[in-house]
């Protein structure tokens, strides 16, 4: 709105016109302050000019005492000065009750019941901003009470009376509509800001920012958005796809979806992008022509659910591994248990006491978590079925990861079947000495039988030995070394604790 | 029992557990077949295929301690090696751009192996 500058003659006679208005007018302050009034207010109202010069309105006039009733028509006047405020636009109120305090001729006042009709309309200063609201306001108590009086004694109205008594009724009906399409608008933006899911409008063929609620501006990393084009409000977007799919929307006019779609968004430290998951839709917005104006978009940001779900495939397919990894071990075990035993009986007994070996081992190992396992309590696990007093293990603790510690489960059974059927632990004197210690990441072992009857060498490399050699070098990458001296067997090995990193 | 065919033929194994290494060895044994090699981790299979040495074919464990074979893999087939990948992650188990190559899953019979190994040498049954 231009702002119409006045000569001081040319103010004077407007301010003169404004007094003689036969319409009631006053100016107020945007604090709702009387700076202006006409006489034709100053009539309708009943007061002196100096009564109001300077006061609040709602002090002077409270809607009519102090029930509900007043509160709520002060409510409703005051609110319609805020919409002035809030939009810059005339608000009207096409009737309003709003009684009153009269002072009669003999000095007493009384609250007098009056109905209104409205105008207000912002006035600007020369930056353009609200600086008054001029209210135009009628008395239309008397029209309200024919009304009142024609619906109460339909036989005695007359054409007149009834034509006012129905744009009366229009007017209220229009006004309680407005009312209630004012506090419906109120509501649906409330709920379009606090929505949990994210909510924007985007206008025009550079698709720019109209409004967007609290959501919009977390996913987005709160920067200022609104009056700007997507292509400089969210630059990371566009070579992501984003833009072409809002051009897409926009030239056929068909929604796009999206399902758990990744965008990279500038949110992280320093505007790093991070990767957030979508549920989405970009709805076009058509105009009274049917065109389409612009794009809704409203969504949910589904990242959590997206790698809930990567992290629960990952363990499946982990734990799938290990479980074919292990049936496949144990095949093996059946496949080379049956090369080396032709009787059933035999094979049978060889082949459960393999499959428990690696089973106490799952077992010390499912305590920790599948962390890891000490190396003595694998020794000690393997062998007890011997007699603890007779293996005797000495040396540091030595922390030993999954794939060791089922390495060594098997060695050490392996050692102990070995010892039970051919050495040291056939009769009741022998025993094993297992020493061990670290140096240098390497850890040292060494099983020696001791007190066992004489050591016959083995003639054939069995199962034992082998699954012996093979898992020390395939395994824990060391190396390993059968002795069989007369006085028993020592067996000793070494292997580095850390594989070295690939 | 030997397969015609097969026999003679140098096949390749990664596998980290030692125990699956040797059923794979003793199997491809009793078809006749030569272990070119067993290894355990991908830099010792590296290293084991560097240079002139070449295969006839090779079986590669998907997961071998911790990491994956496609380096190896992929080093093999620029030598045209044929391959047969071996993995407990079922059908979808090989990663992008390795998908439909012969594949046994864990646990395999002898037949398996040797029915992927007869495909991948475009040996006819006999």
């Amino acid at each position: 709105m231009k702002y119409l500058e006045l000569s001081d003659v040319a103010a004077r006679d407007m301010a003169r016109a404004f007094d003689a208005s036969p319409n009631p007018y006053t100016m107020l302050t945007t604090d709702f302050c009387y700076v202006g009034v006409n006489q034709a207010y100053l009539d309708v109202v009943g007061r002196e000019r100096d009564d109001l010069i300077g006061r609040n309105l709602f002090d002077l006039f409270d809607g009519g005492g102090q029930g509900d009733q007043a509160r709520e028509n002060a409510r409703q006047l005051r609110a319609s000065f805020e919409r002035v405020l809030l939009t810059g636009e005339p608000d009207h109120l096409a009737l309003i009750h709003y009684p009153i305090e009269i002072t009669d001729a003999d000095g007493r006042t009384r609250i007098e019941d009056r109905y209104w009709s409205a105008t207000h309309t912002p006035i600007r200063d020369v930056d353009g901003q609200v600086a008054y609201i001029l209210q135009h306001t009628t008395d239309i108590t008397e029209l309200q009470n024919l009304r009142k009086r024609v619906m109460g004694d339909r036989d005695k109205a007359t054409v007149t009376d009834l034509l006012s008594s129905n744009v009366m009724a229009r007017a209220e009906h229009l006004q309680t509509d407005n009312l209630r399409l004012q506090s419906e608008r109120n509501r649906l933006l409330d709920i379009f800001m606090q929505a949990p899911g994210f909510i924007a409008v985007l206008t025009g063929p550079d698709f720019v920012f109209q409004m967007h609620n609290e959501a919009y501006a977390e996913l987005t990393g709160h920067r200022s958005l609104n009056g700007k084009p997507v292509v400089e409000a969210l630059p990371e977007i566009v070579a992501q796809g984003f833009l072409d799919l809002l051009k897409q929307v926009r030239e056929t006019g068909d929604a796009f979806e999206g399902h758990a779609m990744p965008v990279q968004l500038g949110t992280g430290p320093d505007g790093a992008l991070r990767t957030r998951y979508l549920d989405f839709v970009y709805q076009p917005l058509r105009d009274g022509q049917g065109d389409v104006a612009g794009v809704f978009v409203q969504g949910h940001d589904v990242t959590d659910v997206v790698e809930a779900g990567n992290r629960q495939k990952l363990m499946i397919d982990e734990l799938n591994h290990r479980v074919k990894n292990t049936l496949a071990t144990v095949q093996s075990i059946a496949m080379q248990t049956a090369r080396t035993h032709a009787e059933p009986e035999t094979f049978a007994e060889g082949f459960q006491a393999r499959l428990m070996s690696l089973s106490h081992t799952h077992n010390l190992l499912t305590r920790t978590h599948w962390e890891g396992a000490e190396l003595a309590d694998i020794l000690t696990h393997e062998t007890e079925a011997h007699g603890s007093m007779r293996i005797l293990p000495n040396g540091p603790v030595v922390s030993l990861d999954p794939a060791q510690a089922l390495s060594l489960g098997m060695i050490f059974h392996e050692l102990a079947t070995n010892a039970a059927k051919h050495g040291a632990l056939q009769s009741g004197d022998g025993r094993v000495l297992v020493d061990w210690s670290i140096q240098d990441a390497t850890v040292s072992l060494v099983w020696r039988e001791i007190d066992g009857p004489p050591v016959v060498a083995s003639e054939h490399r069995g199962f034992g030995s082998r699954l012996i050699e093979r898992n020390v070098r395939h395994d824990l990458a060391g190396q390993s070394r059968f002795d069989y001296a007369p006085d028993g067997l020592i067996f000793s090995l070494t292997f580095p604790l850390e594989r070295t990193a690939s | 029992m030997s397969i015609p065919g097969l026999e003679g033929r140098t096949v390749f194994v990664v596998e980290d557990e030692s125990l699956v290494a040797m059923l794979l060895e003793t199997m491809l044994e009793d078809m006749g077949c030569t272990v070119f090699g067993t290894a355990a981790r991908i830099e010792d299979a590296l290293e084991m295929i560097a240079g002139d040495a070449r295969p006839d074919a090779a079986l590669l464990d998907v997961n071998v301690a911790g990491q994956t074979v496609y380096p190896v893999a992929e080093a093999l087939d620029r030598k045209g090696v044929p391959l047969v990948f071996s993995t407990g992650y079922g059908q979808g188990g090989l990663a992008e751009g390795w998908e439909g190559r012969p594949t046994v899953q864990k646990p395999y019979t002898e037949a398996m192996i040797r029915d992927a190994l007869m495909r991948v040498l475009d040996i006819k049954n006999a």
